[in-house]
């Protein structure tokens, strides 16, 4: 099966909820995956789906019965409901995932859309609806509770719910299109399965409510980032990774796809402040260990910028010939082996921080960007681009003074993208009246190389012909 | 054979190299190498063969003609955003914040083959070529295919991961045939190119017209993405109708808002500067006014400062320049050493307010999966836990 574009086995996928929320869960042969109150299923009856169908869990209402009777301790478990493919038109009614409670938009055909409504009357307009709150629904919520438990399916509870509506009627058909949406975020026991792509990890880390820890990041400005970091299969990219992992991810699935058979030689250094580097979302990510191993490698910013010696080095280990350090009996050849990771670390570090030039710098780090960049940068190729994320414009704008000023950056910019999403419904199309904030920055440059000092004869003054428009442009007249 | 110029680093700059010259910001050539040529700017001449061997990114200096300034310019590699930023438009292009945008949203990477449809200036193509496994590019205006055609040729792309087709999509789909005008390369007893996308990028005026051909070109065993790329929202209603009609779900339209800001000082000008130079005008003011006072009384000694200085016109110049915390009446370069500055940012003076609105959409065409082949793995899964 192709992991990439199949449901398969052992592997970290997305599960897109009816409440707009996401899951990131493993698929575990034999096992089941609780979605809370939104049901349960067996990992088994999904597998070899391509990605992308949204699944409805439904109950044979025996066999529920039957082990709630066997087990009174399991009363509190989610049953585990069998699979269905959700039918087009209810899944049309989910259309929009990325965004808030507040708007949800409505199905993109003629009114009405949901099969819970096609059997109900509705009112041109809302003249006759009067707010009498929640007297208008004569279930409580004890009686909506118990068809839960009875594992009624979603259909059913929200027809009940509607039939109990005394002023349901009243409604126009858009407002109660909007009742159904709402009914289903609660009651609907369906998901979708999504590839865990760089964006859904995202989107599942901003809905966790973990802003804070990817740095404000949105979809539209790692995007941006990707592309002016001119990111490829085969290019070497120094990267300061601050949100435990995204970055790199989102450099990973570009450069690779996910896919542990690419050929691509392609790495990414990982330079980090902390004694050891942190890329815990990595552990969501579908790529072996071994392509990780041969892909991602991390260095400390010390032994980046003052790197030990091979002699510093093989003072405190050589290695044994093959044959002596197989013959080590115990611990001493667990510490054998322990010692020589280490030094095959440091070799690496050397081969890492030697004379070789980097393809690209992409940085989100809170350390001090003015002190950081410039010194990285002397890793960078010429004619490579670097680009900073930051979660605000003030840090990158001091970073842009100062690169400014140094002739070995050329033309640093600072950039902001913003997507709106819009109500996509024919007719009613607007943007959306609520939209998350934020998104961040990105600076970016080219890193060049100053051309040597004219020489002394005559000349004092050297000017750039494009800096001498630019200084032109830039005088303040006060 | 020639070698794609926008994949892969290159060290130095070859004969023969095609680069970008950045003269400024908007001032961008892509220039090909060739040692007999000499590159002219309105500040002097570079010579090709001065900047053959030096490595990618270096600055090349001359002295300017009749002065003794410095002119330089930087040579660059190509990337498809600088080739957006140079690009001689023969279309309305799709800039970056919108491509990068596309690309992330549809997940591009060496596993997409996408559809581009139409081709236009190429500047989406090349991002495009970049990142991705392989490139179908459509355009039905015979001048800017043959155009297109003879540019991807020139940076290595048709050699690479790039086809290109001469075709009204709308009218005639997708589908690439032997003795179509295609640079798509039939191998022995092919009659049929296979597309098998999986990212499709409509520009076109009337992509609801050509999203019906979609579903013989697209992969069938995986989840489809489709961005649409129109300008009015009407495009974008009679697209959202055709989608609807066609099963493509999880329908959203966005768009994107880039903003570029430029970075600049304003000097800070306290209060007390400003009170304290008002002072001193005043001061000023009314010393000349006793002094022309002490004149009109005939009453100038010589123990009296110098003679009061008048300009042509007879008008008092005040001594008013002892205070200038500001620099009034110069011009003062920004971020000049002797005055304190606050670092700021300034947008764009004339910003893209509106590109395109982008209607996204996705489409699974074989919802069905091999139970049998299900059981193989699971049986054989099985199998290896008990050993």
């Amino acid at each position: 099966m192709d992991t990439l574009t199949t449901i398969d086995f052992n592997q970290h996928v997305i599960v897109r909820l009816p409440s707009k929320n996401y899951k990131v869960v493993e698929l575990k042969p034999n096992t089941s995956i609780s979605l809370g109150k939104f049901g349960a299923f067996e990992v088994n009856d999904i597998i070899g789906y391509p990605f992308g169908l949204t699944f409805e869990i439904y109950y044979d209402n025996e066999e529920t019965s039957s082990d709630d009777s066997k087990d009174s301790k399991q009363k509190n478990k989610i049953p585990i409901g069998k699979v269905k493919l959700l039918s087009q038109e209810i899944k049309d009614d989910n259309n929009d995932k990325s965004d808030g409670q507040s708007e949800i938009p409505l199905a993109i055909k003629k009114i009405p859309t949901s099969v819970e409504l096609s059997s109900v009357d509705s009112s041109a307009t809302n003249q006759n609806l009067v707010n009498m709150g929640s007297k208008a629904q004569e279930l409580t919520i004890e009686e909506i509770e118990k068809m839960k438990q009875e594992s009624l399916s979603s259909k059913e509870i929200i027809d009940k719910i509607i039939k109990s509506h005394k002023s349901f009627h009243n409604k126009t058909a858009y407002s109660q299109e909007k009742y159904v949406n709402r009914k289903k975020q609660k009651f609907a026991k369906y998901f979708t399965v999504e590839y865990l792509s760089s964006s859904n990890l995202l989107q599942f880390l901003i809905d966790k409510g973990d802003i804070q820890r990817v740095l404000d990041m949105s979809q539209e400005s790692m995007g941006m980032l990707l592309n002016l970091a001119n990111i490829q299969p085969n290019g070497n990219y120094l990267c300061m990774d601050e949100t435990g992992g995204l970055l790199v991810y989102f450099l990973l699935e570009r450069m690779f796809g996910g896919d542990n058979e690419s050929k691509s030689n392609g790495k990414v250094i990982v330079i980090h402040e902390n004694e050891h580097a942190n890329l815990d979302l990595l552990k969501f990510a579908n790529y072996s260990e071994k392509f990780i191993k041969e892909h991602v490698h991390t260095v400390s910013l010390l032994d980046f910028f003052e790197p030990p010696t091979l002699e510093e080095i093989q003072e405190r280990f050589t290695p044994l010939p093959k044959e002596e350090a197989r013959a080590l009996k115990g611990g001493k050849k667990n510490s054998y082996y322990r010692r020589l990771r280490w030094y095959n670390t440091q070799l690496q570090v050397l081969e890492l921080t030697g004379n070789f030039l980097y393809d690209g710098l992409v940085v989100a780090t809170t350390l001090h960007l003015p002190t950081v960049v410039p010194k990285l940068a002397e890793k960078v190729h010429g004619s490579r681009p670097i680009v900073c994320y930051g979660q605000f414009k003030e840090t990158l704008l001091e970073l842009a003074h100062t690169l400014y000023s140094d002739l070995r950056f050329l033309a640093p910019s600072i950039l902001e993208t913003r997507c709106r999403p819009y109500q996509s419904v024919r007719g009613k199309l607007h943007p959306l009246m609520t939209m998350k904030g934020g998104g961040g920055y990105l600076m970016w440059c080219h890193r060049v190389i100053p051309a040597p000092e004219p020489a002394l004869e005559t000349v004092t003054e050297v000017e750039s012909s494009d800096t001498v428009i630019e200084h032109d442009a830039k005088k303040q007249k006060i | 054979m020639t070698a794609n110029c926008f994949s892969g680093y290159k060290d130095l700059i070859k004969e023969g190299d095609l680069t970008l010259i950045w003269v400024s910001r908007d001032n961008i050539k892509p220039v090909r190498m060739q040692s007999e040529e000499i590159f002219n700017t309105r500040y002097g001449s570079f010579p090709h063969k001065d900047i053959i061997g030096k490595p990618y990114g270096s600055q090349i200096a001359i002295r300017t003609k009749g002065s003794n300034k410095f002119a330089f310019i930087h040579v660059l590699q190509p990337t498809p955003e600088l080739w957006t930023l140079s690009l001689p438009h023969r279309t309305q292009i799709v800039y970056t914040p919108d491509s990068s945008y596309i690309m992330q949203r549809l997940n591009c990477s060496p596993h997409s083959r996408v559809i581009e449809a139409g081709t236009g200036s190429g500047s989406f193509s090349h991002a495009f070529a970049r990142s991705v496994g392989h490139l179908f590019s459509f355009e039905f205006h015979q001048v800017r295919y043959e155009q297109a055609l003879e540019e991807f040729k020139e940076h290595g792309l048709i050699d690479d991961n790039v086809t290109i087709t001469h075709r009204d999509v709308c009218q005639d789909g997708f589908v690439i045939k032997k003795g179509d005008t295609t640079s798509y390369e039939f191998i022995n007893g092919e009659s049929a190119a296979l597309l098998n996308a999986n990212v499709v990028f409509l520009d076109l005026p009337a992509p609801w017209d050509a999203i019906p051909h979609l579903d013989s070109v697209i992969a069938t065993d995986e989840k489809v993405g489709l961005c649409c790329f129109s300008p009015c929202i009407e495009q974008v209603d009679k697209t959202l109708e055709i989608l609807g009609k066609h099963g493509w779900t999880d329908v959203e339209m966005v768009e994107i808002q880039g903003r570029q800001y430029e970075s600049r000082r304003q000097m800070i000008r306290s209060l007390d500067d400003a009170l304290e130079r008002l002072r001193d005008i005043k001061k000023h003011k009314i010393q000349g006014v006793e002094r022309r006072k002490r004149m009109f009384n005939n009453t100038v000694d010589s123990s009296d400062e110098k003679i009061e200085k008048r300009s042509e016109e007879g008008i008092p110049l005040t001594e008013k320049a002892k205070f200038n915390p500001f620099g009034k009446g110069s011009r003062i370069k920004e971020g000049d050493d002797n005055y304190k500055w606050k670092e700021v940012t300034k947008v764009e003076t004339e910003i893209k307010s509106h590109t395109s609105y982008l209607t996204f959409a996705f489409k699974v065409i074989n919802k069905s999966r091999s139970d049998e082949k299900v059981n193989e793995v699971l049986q054989s899964m099985n199998k290896q836990q008990k050993d």
